[in-house]
């Protein structure tokens, strides 16, 4: 104890920084879970009124929870495709556009074939989910191919997308009012709408992809190091590929919950899901380097990100507060997660 | 003939073709006022994109710019009365400390400038919002007319506007060319680790470069709010497309390092004719995005300068 000069490689090995990383977001998520029935009990303490921390917090309660559950799960979709894109060392900026292509496109597609899932319509959800692998894997080519930095590639490609979808609703709003279809949003399942549970189930996907498959692990090891990937015999290009195509598939998922959830598809419907997506990445941990991280800490990141949107709404903060909070944590996040030690400068 | 030595003559070659191309299949685009017009439309663009030209020239981004522009285009509108002419140092002030911040936080706590300039976007944003309660306000049009009213007036036929857009253009040209600090952000650019090893304070240089993109990006956002008599926390969108696509098809690749400001110069004049030649061709509004995501990618892919990627591109 009363040995200041502390052993560096020790603590070192204590808390070493990959620990750090992959914890902290969790512990993070914990304290503000905490936090935001605080500043409800404090107001209430203030005006001498009866409130029971946690008990009464209408923050902490299983329908704020389910409210928060229904905000993330969308996101959630976008933000576990782009996550084994950062999980490459690469990142994703197209799902602005991808989300609107698909969402636009499934319901096109949706009314068009009958306009409940008990008709053909049902097709027109695979058929989004392939229009967002086929986006995805335009924009692998043209970034590994034409040999484009991925931010600047899929960049141009969102903006393609946008356009894209802008052109086929003309500005229109399109409505999606198959009950079947929204029982994603009206349906519940204790407590929480069916659209969480098919959040959990592809999450689930991501998890078996990402843990279980070899390209799962290919994503690793081309974020862990590329040209020792490349030595080792790995068709670097072709993971890529693959990589921006899967996640494509996952922009469609979350395509498809974003129109369940409000009943329209437009090209505004893939509003906000970029910053948000990648503020819950690198919030969750996974580090913009590559090759730490995972879908978990990105659930983890989600929630954090939707549990500060919501608890400042509960609290009574005006709504101006959130996209600086947000910024501001996006930055703080990835400070966290460098090491300094090993990066000379960065662009 | 060797691609690599048409290179820098590629920008000139598109912007003359096009202008051809376009001229011959509707000759009254060669008529002066209307060219004027089409120019001095514009002018905000064409400064955002010259401010955009320092980040991308030592081989940043800035991503901000827009979100920078909607800033600044409330603070002008807020303070408008209070400080008449004077608001155009306060934007100019703001532009700076936001650019000089996000400069600090890619230099020194080494964040991609790709991810801090858009989370600085958001805390613009979010500041934006705030000042304007998330309405879209106006100026006093008298008030307006007394501080700047004189942007829109003509000096010997020529607007005021292109004047002012000239005077910046020399200025960032001057700025480029005639300064060590120029020659340092070409040092930057063109190889980061060799402009430190030769003793150069590349962080300063590069939170400049950042600075001074949110200077530029400051002043658009001035002009844009006096242009349109008011401001809105979404007022400049759309701008930063248009932007970064001015800077590359000029000719100021990704990887930094060559180009510069005249480059931008002529990416500009190459968005305007691509934009009045969409216009001919009825080619609406909502198709225009789709067009330039699309000679965006062209742009890069023929600008950029693989050898630096030093085969891994990330």
């Amino acid at each position: 104890m009363a040995d200041v000069t502390a052993d560096p490689a020790q603590s070192k090995r204590l808390f070493p920084r990959e620990r750090i990383i992959q914890w902290a977001p969790l512990l993070v998520l914990f304290v503000l879970l905490l936090l935001f029935p605080f500043f409800e009990w404090l107001e209430d303490f203030r005006e001498a009124k009866d409130h029971i921390y946690l008990l009464d917090s209408r923050f902490f309660s299983i329908r704020n929870a389910a409210r928060i559950a229904m905000s993330s799960a969308p996101a959630l979709m976008v933000a576990v495709g782009v996550t084994f894109i950062i999980i490459m060392g690469s990142i994703d900026l197209s799902m602005e556009g991808t989300v609107s292509v698909c969402a636009v496109i499934f319901a096109f597609a949706f009314i068009a074939w009958g306009g409940t899932i008990l008709s053909w319509a049902w097709l027109a959800i695979p058929v989004a989910m392939l229009v967002g692998a086929a986006m995805g894997f335009v924009n692998g080519i043209v970034h590994v191919k034409l040999k484009i930095p991925s931010f600047m590639a899929s960049l141009a490609m969102g903006f393609v997308g946008t356009g894209l979808a802008l052109l086929l609703t003309g500005g229109d709003r399109i409505r999606v009012e198959d009950p079947i279809f929204r029982s994603l949003l009206t349906e519940r399942w204790f407590n929480f709408p069916v659209m969480c549970y098919v959040a959990l189930a592809f999450l689930l996907i991501a998890w078996f992809i990402q843990s279980r498959t070899t390209l799962g692990r290919n994503f690793y090891a081309v974020g862990g190091g590329e040209e020792l990937a490349h030595a080792s015999g790995l068709n670097v290009e072709r993971v890529r590929i693959m990589g921006f195509t899967l996640a494509g598939v996952f922009f469609a998922v979350g395509a498809l919950l974003a129109v369940g959830r409000i009943g329209i598809a437009e090209t505004a419907t893939g509003n906000n899901f970029m910053f948000v997506s990648i503020t819950a990445v690198v919030v969750g941990g996974t580090a913009l380097w590559g090759g730490i991280g995972g879908v978990w800490n990105t659930l983890v990141g989600v929630l954090i990100v939707n549990v500060i949107n919501n608890g400042m709404v509960v609290i009574g903060l005006p709504g101006w507060v959130q996209d600086g909070t947000l910024g501001l944590l996006v930055i703080a996040a990835v400070v966290m997660s460098t090491d300094r030690q090993s990066v000379s400068f960065v662009k | 003939m060797d691609m690599e030595k048409i290179k820098p003559y590629l920008p000139w070659i598109t912007l003359i073709t096009l202008v051809l191309l376009v001229g011959i299949a509707n000759p009254s685009f060669f008529n002066p006022a209307g060219m004027v017009g089409l120019v001095a439309d514009i002018v905000p663009l064409f400064i955002m994109a010259l401010g955009m030209t320092f980040a991308i020239y030592i081989g940043g981004i800035d991503l901000s710019v827009q979100q920078m522009a909607n800033l600044v285009t409330v603070v002008a509108t807020v303070f408008l009365a209070p400080l008449g002419m004077g608001v155009a140092v306060v934007c100019i002030v703001v532009g700076f400390g936001f650019g000089a911040l996000s400069g600090y936080i890619t230099t020194r706590l080494f964040v991609p400038s790709f991810v801090s300039t858009l989370a600085m976007g958001f805390v613009a944003l979010s500041g934006a919002k705030y000042l304007s309660g998330e309405r879209a306000l106006s100026m006093d049009a008298t008030l307006r007319d007394e501080s700047f009213g004189w942007m829109f007036a003509t000096t010997a036929g020529i607007p005021n506007e292109l004047i002012i857009a000239g005077l910046l253009l020399f200025l960032a040209w001057f700025l480029q060319r005639r300064t060590t600090f120029g020659r340092a952000l070409k040092a930057v650019g063109s190889g980061e680790l060799a402009a430190v090893a030769s003793g150069l304070n590349v962080d300063r240089i590069k939170i400049l470069a950042f600075a001074i993109s949110g200077m530029f990006a400051a002043i658009a956002g001035l002009m844009f709010s006096v242009k349109l008599s008011g401001g809105d926390a979404n007022l400049a969108n759309g701008f930063l497309l248009l932007a970064i696509v001015a800077v590359l098809v000029g000719g100021t690749p990704l990887t930094g390092g060559v180009g510069g400001v005249i480059n931008t110069l002529i990416g500009t004049l190459i968005v305007v004719v691509i934009r009045s030649a969409m216009v001919y061709l009825e080619i609406d509004a909502t198709q225009q995005q789709m067009v330039f995501g699309v000679v965006l990618i062209a742009a890069i892919a023929l600008t950029i300068d693989r050898s630096k990627l030093r085969g891994i591109v990330k």
